[in-house]
């Protein structure tokens, strides 16, 4: 298709329209016409992204854009396995496991025109331990980040680090490699070696990157974020569309050619469309609701698993996405195929057991105090999965307060552990355990602190061996189910609206737009 | 008149002054913390507390307010947190969109209302009137979401004449963007066209009723003349300060109109600035579109004094 997505008001169709646009025509056809011609896609995201720095923020919208711009040294594919990227090939790791050590792919090219080398590694992940929460948080475990010749890295660590390439391949605040020249806070030049450079941002219109003619990819095949990439089509729009109808009228009216986050009602109306089908990636995220360990009633583990029995994760997730199509149950946090699938502490997943949950209560001697839910409207499917968990709390006993508020107050509040006992959160499918949520690590809201939690995460965490993380991730989950830190409620998909014109498109959580063209 | 306005102006800095006050500390009463939002889940207290020095949120809130108000003064807005640009810059960019967005929809809405209030007056009681008041009533309460999502589906998914969204493409011309405004102009056109109509209508009577108006029709002036010339020229002050205040509204922002419309106009900027506790631009939006605001009402004022000679005595 050419100019798929340039869509002008000026004249396509009917006879108003063509009345319009002769007279745009004649007022400014030389500006129209060479518009025209280029290949571009239209590309409706959810918002505006905070930062086009995947360093300087966590958002998933920053990363889902810049990863077209900026590459990692590692990366997953569809199965969730680490592969390399910008590395030549698996790190050598020595025998104690401290040491890794990186072979870059060699006349990789920078945006600027330039080979990649040790040195841009160096320094950006450098920016990456410095500026990023998961990098602050494995600091104290980095001794030194070094370059060994032009395209060799080494990473010293003080201590083991099972996760660090889970951790380098995530892309939510992404380790992406720059142009060392480039780094600057705040960052002006975006030089990466993607297959996209960045071409201009108009902050609540557009984000254009276009199509690195010097960009040198990979050999393997196609696979989740990994293997080969290619820019197949000349320009990329980020276009913010907050307004979910939008972007569903958007999509079928052919004005967007990728749909973003649409709502689950939309599904029929993508089915009956010729413009656009309906994608779902799946799973995208799970619903979690940790709980306050710290203060209130919660802080009593009996009191926490009386909560956790008295829920039925089932009628949660329908309230939420409203269609099984678009959640599963899933009693264990990794999905069948990964090696952290376990059954560990699954007989406790989904009870719905009121009276059980009741008797709990009798012996925690719980006194009535109010479970105070802290949720935002601002994501619809929270709110609906609050209300819902509120009526299944009261049938078993439990007082309940819906603490409903927009979502920077919540945020707010869940730092204060006066202020909450449960908050309903969700979070992205990360394919590594220590990835997500936050209540695995210290100090994050919860406060989640137990002999039994340092225990099996020191084991889980001190194990290098592949082969022998699994289990000891089953006696992590069991810890998890045992003591309540917080309620995995399951998985949910994400929908998406893809134009009929667009070939190629792999639904991931994080979309991506190499390897797919426009017809 | 120079007096008039001399204390006008006089006016507009002590408003400007109350409403910069109102304006930095009912934004820091609402909770939530940019910082924290900015950071995500995995943030530390000490990353937070880190971005928070790094804009000053730490100081406290009587300094920050004596910084922000020497540094408006200097004309200089501060610097968006989240969209890591200057505050006067982000305004700059979406005050086109803002501009013609305002336009055209009080063309349109003056272009409906005002015909159809005089209409309605002329023929008071009789079938023109009753469709037009019924007409007024239904647009007066149609929900401006409601409307943009039916005009979307109507003329740009069924006829395709229109774009769903946006203010055009990259380099897009004039044109192209000014077309983007069409369907979102017309919602905001057509459910304000109900209060001018109203208005109109309510001046008109008022003045048909007037002595002058029976004298020149019982000296033979056509009913046009005496309509047009007469008693519309007479009847224009409130017409003009609904059709001013409309425009004032409207540069605050059409918020869900923007939104619908996925326009990237000051309403957007400034709901999404709130959501993110975006200090620096909630406050100086608002410094803006309360300046913007007032100078409205300023030049209404003025238009008063060219359209009705006895006010500028």
């Amino acid at each position: 298709m050419t100019d798929s997505g340039s869509f002008s008001w000026a004249p396509t169709r009917r006879g108003f329209g063509a009345g319009m646009g002769a007279l745009a025509a004649t007022l400014l056809g030389p500006q129209i016409a060479s518009a025209q011609g280029a290949q571009s896609a239209n590309l409706a995201m959810v918002g505006e992204p905070q930062s086009l720095d995947p360093m300087a923020s966590t958002a998933d919208l920053v990363s889902i854009i810049m990863q077209h711009v900026y590459e990692p040294l590692f990366t997953f594919d569809a199965n969730g396995a680490v592969q390399p990227m910008l590395a030549a090939e698996m790190p050598k790791i020595a025998a104690d496991g401290k040491l890794y050590t990186i072979e870059l792919r060699k006349g990789v090219k920078l945006h600027n025109g330039r080979d990649l080398d040790a040195e841009d590694v160096v320094a950006s992940l450098k920016r990456w331990v410095e500026m990023t929460p998961r990098g602050k948080a494995l600091s104290k475990s980095i001794a030194s980040i070094a370059a060994k010749g032009p395209s060799t890295v080494e990473i010293a660590l003080n201590d083991l680090q099972p996760a660090l390439l889970a951790h380098l391949a995530l892309p939510s605040g992404y380790a992406g490699i720059m142009a060392k020249e480039s780094i600057a806070n705040p960052l002006v030049e975006f030089v990466g070696t993607g297959p996209y450079k960045f071409r201009e941002r108009k902050p609540d219109q557009f984000v254009v990157l276009t199509k690195f003619d010097g960009y040198v990819s990979r050999s393997e095949p196609a696979n989740g974020y990994a293997g080969k990439k290619e820019a197949k089509i000349a320009e990329l729009r980020f276009i913010p569309a907050p307004n979910a109808n939008t972007r569903v009228e958007g999509v079928v009216a052919g004005q967007y050619h990728f749909a973003d986050q649409l709502p689950v009602e939309a599904n029929k109306k993508l089915a009956s469309s010729s413009a656009a089908k309906a994608v779902l990636t799946m799973p995208y995220g799970f619903p979690y609701f940790p709980t306050n360990t710290k203060q209130g009633p919660m802080a009593d583990l009996k009191v926490r698993q009386a909560f956790q029995m008295a829920l039925d994760e089932e009628e949660i997730l329908l309230a939420g996405f409203g269609d099984p199509k678009f959640f599963a149950l899933a009693p264990s946090h990794f999905p069948k195929g990964s090696p952290f699938n376990s059954d560990a502490g699954a007989e406790r997943y989904s009870k719905a057991d009121a009276a059980g949950a009741k008797k709990l209560l009798v012996e925690a001697k719980y006194d009535g105090a109010p479970i105070r839910i802290l949720n935002s409207k601002q994501y619809d499917f929270h709110h609906r999965m609050a209300l819902v968990m509120a009526e299944q709390l009261k049938a078993a006993g439990f007082t309940v307060t819906l603490d409903v508020v927009d979502w920077a107050t919540l945020v707010q509040r869940r730092g204060d552990p006066a202020l909450w006992d449960v908050y309903i959160t969700h979070s992205a499918f990360f394919p590594e355990p220590m990835l997500s949520p936050p209540q695995l690590g210290d100090g994050a809201p919860g406060w989640w602190k137990t002999p039994a939690k340092d225990a099996a995460l020191a084991a889980f965490n001190g194990e290098p061996d592949p082969a022998k993380r699994g289990p000891l991730w089953a006696k992590v989950q069991q810890v998890v189910y045992d003591e309540v830190p917080y309620i995995r409620a399951g998985n949910f998909g994400s929908l998406a609206g893809v134009s009929s014109k667009m070939k190629g498109y792999t639904p991931m959580p994080f979309p991506a737009f190499w390897n797919v063209e426009l017809n | 008149m120079w007096l008039t306005l001399g204390r006008r102006i006089g006016g507009l800095i002590i408003v400007m002054l109350l409403v910069a006050t109102m304006v930095f500390f009912l934004t820091r009463l609402a909770p939530g913390d940019p910082a924290a939002l900015m950071l995500g889940d995995q943030a530390t207290p000490e990353d937070v507390a880190r971005l928070r020095a790094v804009y000053g949120l730490d100081k406290p809130l009587l300094v920050q307010f004596g910084l922000w108000l020497k540094e408006v003064a200097s004309g200089n807005l501060g610097q968006s947190i989240f969209l890591q640009r200057p505050v006067t810059q982000a305004l700059a960019e979406r005050a086109e969109p803002t501009f013609f967005l305002t336009l055209f929809s009080v063309s349109i809405a003056a272009l409906i209302g005002i015909p159809a209030g005089v209409a309605s007056a002329v023929w008071r009681g009789r079938a023109v009137d009753q469709i037009v008041s019924g007409l007024a009533m239904l647009a007066a309460n149609v929900p401006s979401f409601w409307l943009g999502l039916i005009l979307i589906q109507l003329f740009a998914v069924r006829l395709g004449w229109f774009p769903v969204a946006g203010y055009g493409d990259p380099g897009a011309p004039l044109a192209d963007r000014l077309g983007h405004l069409i369907l979102p102009a017309s919602v905001l056109g057509l459910v304000n066209s109900a209060l001018i109509t109203r208005f109109t209508r309510a001046s008109m009577l008022d003045v048909l009723n007037e002595d002058y108006v029976r004298t020149a029709r019982s000296k033979g002036v056509s009913e046009a003349r005496v309509v047009l010339r007469h008693a519309f020229g007479n009847a224009l002050i409130p017409i003009i300060t609904v059709v001013g205040l409309t425009a004032a509204l409207l540069v605050g922002g059409a918020i869900v109109t923007e939104t619908v419309f996925g326009l990237p106009g000051v309403g957007n900027l400034v709901v999404s600035a709130v959501l993110r506790r975006d200090y620096p631009v909630i406050q100086g939006a608002l410094i803006v579109v309360a300046a913007v605001y007032v100078l409205i009402n300023l030049a209404i004022d003025v238009i008063y004094t060219l359209v009705d000679p006895r006010v500028r005595t």
